[in-house]
């Protein structure tokens, strides 16, 4: 992108944050490494995680609770009710799965592989 | 930003109006494509696939072989990435993607795509992914491809998942597996900053997982470049910045931050299950273990083995794949150490002429 040739030119001003910035970042780069891998930063990270899903989570469920009596109001599903029925979708996928692998095992415990569905 | 030159004869050369004005242009322009970079998405995930199975949102593909059948392998391949990114990382760019460089010497070759995990998805467990999808995945790639035997290549939690479904199904066929980069030896708990941030007190994955249900794919992300900050925050960038002109590295670039930027989120059951039964109590290790109440032995893991280890890697130390090769019954095992980190040993420039071949050349000799 820029000359970086080692020496100072006044008019390159890219140049000279260039050459600043080569200078720092390794420098910063291994003392941030440090850092993060400290007990103190483990402890502060997780009682700030902690704090804040503490402290959002009862608007959370205040948003929640009100979307989801609008929604019964409404005679609409619920994300509880979508969720509920995502699951046992899966179930009965799986389920599936299962049939249709049976169903393909079927001719050659027939005794007939060579009608075997693909 | 300029031509300007300078020797400690002449001292800088002053540049003309009109070379500064030029050297505007082209840093207008350099931030405009720098801008065009960042918020765009490469082509990546190019090579030809065909979707053969799914249940839920895990899916899986087979790559469309180019190579005549008679000179294929005999015995596929199945590639099973982590569940917390895209697997798209195995297939990155054209002339550049590990699915394309093992189609290329004769694999039938097969990816498991575990998907994004919705709301519906929050008690999915590493119990689920073992036990319940990847039997399934196996029972139609061996019907696919009409092979009994398989070979499996597990990269991060994906390898976590291969080690242990190894462990408990060892009579189901697999014949080769490829462990890279496995976390799966938490003993020491000052190894990198993964381990020292879940291992404290303070870190409570019960209550993430209790207020948010699935873990969101940004707060993965920006965990783990937390682990790096500065290069990731702002080396990466500086990097391309200084190497714009450059077109293979910012091809490469801006593939890897295609991938890097499409963050998905991981299931709660499973991210809790990881930090408390893996990071803090190092269960696999410890063969207290269980899956659907049954233990996970690795003795029982027959299967044969190369660990492939990043020996830069900050997300997955060295340390915590490296004692699993005493614990496991494989009689054929063999340790393959990169430099390079945790990405980058599959994916970087390197990989080409340093992991994929030793990758072939072990599993070839094994798959015929």
């Amino acid at each position: 992108m820029t000359q970086s040739n080692g020496e100072f030119n006044p008019f390159d001003p890219t140049g000279m944050l260039k050459g600043m910035r080569d200078s720092n970042m390794e420098a910063w780069a291994k003392m941030m490494v440090e850092y993060v891998n400290t007990d103190a930063y483990a402890e502060s990270t997780g009682a700030m995680l902690d704090a804040w899903l503490t402290t959002s989570s009862p608007f959370r469920k205040v948003m929640e609770k009100s979307v989801n009596q609008a929604m019964e109001q409404l005679n609409l599903p619920t994300r509880d009710d979508v969720t509920r029925i995502a699951e046992r979708l899966t179930n009965i996928e799986m389920r599936l799965d299962d049939l249709d692998a049976k169903l393909d095992e079927l001719p050659q415990a027939c005794g007939n592989p060579s009608s075997e569905a693909t | 930003m300029s031509n300007a030159t300078s020797s400690s004869e002449t001292g800088p050369h002053i540049p003309t109006f009109l070379e500064i004005c030029a050297g505007w242009h082209r840093t207008a322009e350099n931030v405009d494509k720098f801008n065009r970079l960042l918020t765009t998405d490469a082509k990546i995930a190019q090579t030809p696939k065909e979707l053969i199975w799914t249940l839920n949102k895990a899916k899986l593909y087979r790559f469309v072989p180019q190579v005549p059948e008679a000179e294929r392998k005999k015995v596929p391949l199945l590639m099973v990435f982590a569940i917390m990114n895209r697997p798209h990382v195995l297939d990155l760019r054209p002339g550049h993607s590990y699915a394309e460089y093992m189609l290329k010497q004769g694999y039938d070759l097969y990816l498991l795509d575990w998907g994004a995990p919705g709301p519906e998805d929050r008690n999915v467990t590493f119990d689920d992914y073992t036990l319940e999808y990847l039997p399934r995945v196996i029972r139609k790639l061996k019907k696919v491809s009409g092979s009994d035997e398989f070979s499996m290549l597990g990269w991060c939690l994906g390898a976590l998942i291969s080690t242990m479904y190894a462990a408990l199904r060892s009579e189901d066929g697999l014949k080769n597996l490829i462990l890279l980069t496995a976390p799966l030896d938490f003993a020491d708990k000052t190894a990198g900053g993964f381990t020292r941030w879940s291992s404290n007190p303070a870190f409570k994955a019960s209550t993430i997982v209790e207020k948010l249900g699935n873990v969101p794919g940004d707060m993965i992300d920006n965990g783990a470049k937390m682990l790096k900050p500065i290069e990731n925050y702002f080396g990466s960038y500086t990097m391309l910045w200084d190497n714009l002109d450059n077109p293979n590295a910012v091809e490469s670039w801006h593939a890897m931050n295609t991938w890097v930027r499409d963050t998905i989120p991981m299931a709660g059951g499973a991210y809790e299950q990881l930090i408390n039964d893996f990071y803090k109590d190092n269960r696999l290790m410890e063969g207290t273990m269980k899956l659907r109440g049954e233990t996970v032995d690795l003795q029982q893991l027959k299967a044969n083995v190369l660990n492939v280890i990043a020996e830069a890697d900050h997300i997955t130390p060295p340390c915590q794949s490296e004692r699993v090769m005493d614990l496991i019954g494989s009689q054929d095992k063999e340790i393959f150490r990169v430099r390079g980190g945790h990405i980058g040993i599959m994916a970087g420039r390197g990989a080409e002429k340093n992991t994929w071949p030793h990758i072939d050349a072990w599993l070839a000799e094994r798959s015929d």
